[in-house]
């Protein structure tokens, strides 16, 4: 067998392997990418309401708070509750917070949910389990660069590294390299 | 083949999710027993900086755009310690609102001039979507906040 067969039958096989994990890289590097303008792992929602109570005082004990949130319709157990501010309270539950001004008289409420699936894959992506995962990922980083030197060599003809795929390849190379001179000169 | 490959992906997808749902351990192991109040670092901080020390209490924010810090309320009312990490150091969750926190680490100190001041607020005015008129600022200011080596999320005390 000469040494083009064995070079794409490695390509076909690490394709194969590597599949899984270009998806969950890929995905996930999308909302990466975007991180400045989205929580890439939740979806968060906000809704403004006017807070119904005849209350003046801003000295809120938890027997207010409990009036408040049963006058405004939160009646779920809630986890806990928290006073940034004189008149501001802010009462949480599980992937919901409730804040209300007694100075404004408006409230908030912020839902937050998973973004499933891609939650999870962020968390391989950026590594932070750790331990044994990140010899995981090495071992995948060196089977791109091998997916990458062996699909060079796939074809030969007009259309291999010795025609078209020379002049692919230099503008593959040529993307970053400019991108680096324009944005560090 | 088929049937090995909705196998395999499912396996994988099930492993994923129970990754994820496990993650309530950052950094480094937490070494000391006891908490310091945060209301006594507050009031001294000097006395603190440098040191190694243990805080907890009830997570009352999060980091909504990268999870890079976690605001933990004080043992004393309207006062709250932020704690913050470097980007993708660790990723704290936004549904750790409400839930209780320890971490271990050191208090640092930060002075800002007026400028920086301006710009940490329109910062914060962006993560929060209110409006912020730079004018209300008339000076820097200086602040503490944790660098935590190790932190723990439960869901209570």
């Amino acid at each position: 067998m000469n040494w083009r067969r064995w070079n794409n039958i490695i390509h076909r096989d690490l394709g194969y392997i590597a599949f899984g994990l270009t998806i969950v890289y890929a995905v996930s590097g999308i909302f990466l990418n975007h991180k400045r303008d989205l929580n890439p792992n939740y979806i968060i929602g906000n809704r403004v309401f006017e807070l119904r109570t005849n209350l003046l005082d801003t000295n809120i004990s938890i027997n207010v708070i409990n009036n408040i949130l049963k006058t405004n319709g939160f009646s779920q157990k809630y986890t806990g509750y928290f006073k940034p501010e004189p008149g501001v309270v802010q009462v949480f539950y599980p992937g919901k917070t409730v804040t209300f001004d007694l100075n404004t008289r408006k409230g908030n409420v912020e839902i937050v949910k998973n973004r499933s699936i891609v939650k999870e894959m962020n968390y391989l992506h950026l590594n932070t389990p750790g331990k044994l995962w990140t010899w995981f990922a090495d071992i995948y980083a060196v089977m791109l660069i091998l997916l990458a030197i062996t699909g060079l060599f796939v074809l030969k003809g007009k259309n291999g590294i010795k025609g078209r795929g020379a002049w692919l390849t230099a503008l593959g190379l040529s993307i970053p390299v400019i991108f680096v001179i324009i944005y560090t000169l | 083949m088929k049937k090995l490959l909705c196998i395999l992906t499912t396996m994988f997808i099930v492993q994923l999710l129970l990754m994820g749902n496990s993650a309530k351990r950052f950094g480094e192991e937490l070494k000391l027993d006891k908490s310091s109040k945060i209301s006594v670092m507050l009031e001294t901080p000097e006395k603190f900086l440098k040191k190694t020390v243990r805080i907890e209490g009830m997570v009352t924010g999060v980091c909504k755009m990268r999870g890079c810090w976690m605001d933990i309320a004080s043992d004393k009312e309207f006062q709250k310690l932020k704690i913050k990490v470097k980007d993708g150091d660790m990723v704290f969750p936004l549904t750790a609102k409400g839930k209780y926190a320890v971490a271990e680490g050191t208090l640092y100190k930060i002075s800002l001039t007026k400028k920086q001041v301006i710009e940490m607020k329109k910062h914060q005015a962006k993560e929060h979507g209110t409006k912020f008129d730079p004018d209300s600022v008339k000076s820097g200011m200086t602040f503490y906040q944790f660098k935590p080596v190790g932190v723990v999320i439960k869901n209570k005390k």
